[in-house]
């Protein structure tokens, strides 16, 4: 095993997993105000990465112009699928969890064929920024470094509304302890949308970001569900901080198993190793128990 | 009363036992997939309406069961049946270590660990040179869709019979115990995590019995036909339909929603995703528990209606 291989693939899994970050990030936020985990979280990824790819073949649109809007359409689409949907689950039937996954799982399919209809199953990439640069013995792709910036960026954004805002503030207070909040008299329902909302927007973000990177059909859409999910069981449900160490490990997993074995066990990566740390701490690396 | 339904299940046995061979190629291969989904829809709610783990993998045994019936078909000289045997035997076998290691996750983390394990299956016999990679694998063609129709009424029968027998059993209770809440099961005695498996080990064995007569009537088995998780979606929605836990759930689920599927699988395959991850969205907004249990309320009501009169004469 060379060094300078071990940096270049070490450069690489850090980099995608800073971009991996962003999606289980909204994931962390959704789960951590409604306990819920969103199975179609992937889908708005894959559907964001789809349009970029789609404007990006019909007149050269770049992917970092798309993200905002794309940021603002997912927004929306996670707020009506909560106001919609999942608020009119009915509350006796069993646990919220359990059912929202039913629900979410559907919800995922739908995204999915109106995917196949739009986007059809083709395999699309956007190669935009297809150069890179050399620092040393290594060189950077400048799509990935770009994509990270960008969604470091994004992660220090979202830190500040989570820390400094009113709606942060509660989103917070929210995830602590739903009574307590209700008591300080914040809108828990309110919040539950607004992060749906946030949470499929950095999910959107994501798939802008990763347009360049991967080829993607609408297919691949749970495959980004199950890589969030790893990153968040890695690094704890509700834990924001965990969640960077986690998407660190995913995105490294996915570039030594791409290197030395091949593509495709990089594809299942993420849930092989999601599946043997869940088997060894079933609440995640840094997870708490909980009560 | 049960007498009359235990000779109504006969009478409806028979039938499906009498017909296929006399109807056409089309309503032969309608009955197939039906019971075909019935029985799916039976093997998912062992574990997921009863036990309440609710799993978007199941789809992992069927595939298995699958894949271990082309092999042998088609690297031995034996009979399909005993592949698809074989493939329920390994498919049940795989669950026991597989249980209690998945079993101890729960909620999310059960459901998408189950959906990670399909997925891992899918891209393992996608780069594997036994399962023949993303070409799969060819059965010889001619094959007899009629014995496959058969097997899969034998097993659709099984797992009817089966979750009667698990709603009127101690075994039944105790799983929808641990559904409710698993620590009040546990120190009521329950032996949770034992009870949970063998939902389980029930639970892969029905896909995969039936994988394997899949692979023998489609002539063929690669990664995406047998472990796409949209065969997980169809059970799920034909449950939830039909009632969730419930002993005529997945059979009412899963005739009215082949029929539908059937009509839109091969010609509209996007509008199908749409229609059926719309349908499991509407179902468990509007419906969420399901014909079954909405007919049964009706009953009981219509009974303790008629009672008095009874009386009154």
């Amino acid at each position: 095993m060379h060094p300078a291989l071990i940096g270049q693939l070490t450069i690489d899994g850090l980099l995608v997993g800073g971009i991996y970050a962003l999606s289980a990030l909204g994931l962390n936020v959704i789960f951590g105000v409604m306990r819920i985990v969103n199975l179609a979280h992937g889908q708005f990824v894959i559907m964001a990465a789809l349009i970029c790819a789609a404007l990006f073949d019909w007149g050269h649109v770049s992917p970092f112009a798309v993200l905002p809007v794309a940021f603002v359409g997912a927004l929306i689409a996670g707020a009506l699928v909560q106001r919609a949907f999942l608020r009119r689950l009915p509350e006796d039937l069993a646990s919220a969890e359990t059912t929202s996954l039913l629900l979410t799982f559907g919800v995922s399919y739908f995204m999915l064929g109106l995917g196949f209809a739009i986007f059809t199953g083709n395999f699309h990439s956007v190669p935009y920024l297809t150069g890179s640069w050399s620092i040393g013995p290594f060189s950077i792709a400048q799509a990935r470094l770009i994509a990270f910036v960008t969604a470091a960026i994004i992660a220090l954004l979202l830190a500040v509304v989570l820390r400094y805002t009113a709606v942060g503030r509660s989103i917070r207070a929210t995830s602590q302890s739903l009574q307590g909040a209700m008591a300080c008299g914040i809108d828990v329902e309110n919040v539950r949308t607004v992060s749906f909302a946030i949470g499929s927007g950095l999910a959107a973000a994501c798939g802008c970001l990763l347009s360049t990177i991967f080829s993607y059909n609408p297919q691949t859409g749970d495959d980004f569900t199950l890589s969030a999910f790893a990153v968040i069981a890695l690094g704890g449900l509700g834990n924001y901080a965990g969640t960077l160490l986690g998407a660190a490990i995913v995105g490294l997993a996915i570039s030594f198993t791409g290197y030395y074995v091949s593509a495709q066990a990089a594809q299942a990566a993420p849930f092989v190793l999601f599946i043997l740390i869940l088997l060894v701490r079933p609440v995640g690396l840094l997870g708490r128990r909980a009560a | 009363m049960r007498r009359i339904g235990i000779l109504v299940f006969c009478v409806v046995v028979a039938l499906l036992i009498v017909i296929p061979p006399m109807a056409n190629g089309y309503y032969r291969s309608l009955f197939y997939i039906t019971l075909l989904y019935v029985a799916l829809a039976y093997g998912w709610n062992v574990i997921s309406g009863y036990a309440g783990y609710f799993s978007f993998g199941q789809v992992t045994f069927f595939g298995l069961g699958a894949y271990v019936t082309a092999i042998v078909v088609t690297k031995t000289p034996l009979p399909w049946e005993i592949g698809a045997l074989l493939g329920g035997v390994v498919s049940a076998a795989f669950a026991v270590p597989l249980g209690y290691l998945m079993l101890r996750l729960r909620g999310p983390f059960f459901a998408l660990g189950m959906l990670g394990l399909a997925r891992t299956l899918q891209v393992a016999a996608n780069s594997m040179g036994i399962t023949g990679g993303g070409q799969g694998l060819f059965l010889p063609p001619g094959s007899n869709a009629l014995s496959v129709y058969y097997w899969t009424l034998a097993i659709a029968v099984l797992a009817f019979a089966g979750t009667w027998l698990i709603d009127h059993s101690a075994f039944g209770l105790r799983l929808q115990a641990l559904r409710e809440d698993e620590q009040v099961a546990a120190t009521l005695g329950v032996h949770v995590t034992t009870q949970k498996v063998y939902a389980f080990i029930i639970s892969a064995a029905i896909p995969g019995l039936l994988g394997g007569g899949y692979a023998w009537y489609l002539t063929y088995v690669n990664p995406v036909s047998v472990f796409s998780t949209s065969i997980d979606l169809q059970a799920v929605a034909m449950t939830i339909l039909g009632g969730i836990g419930t002993v005529w759930g997945p059979l009412i689920g899963g005739v009215l929603i082949s029929q539908i599927s059937e009509a839109l699988a091969a010609q509209y395959p996007q509008a199908f995703l749409m229609i059926f991850g719309g349908l499991v969205v509407a179902l468990l907004v509007f419906l969420p528990r399901g014909i079954a249990p909405a007919c049964a309320a009706a009953l009981s009501r219509r009974r303790a209606r008629a009672k008095p009169a009874e009386a009154r004469t």
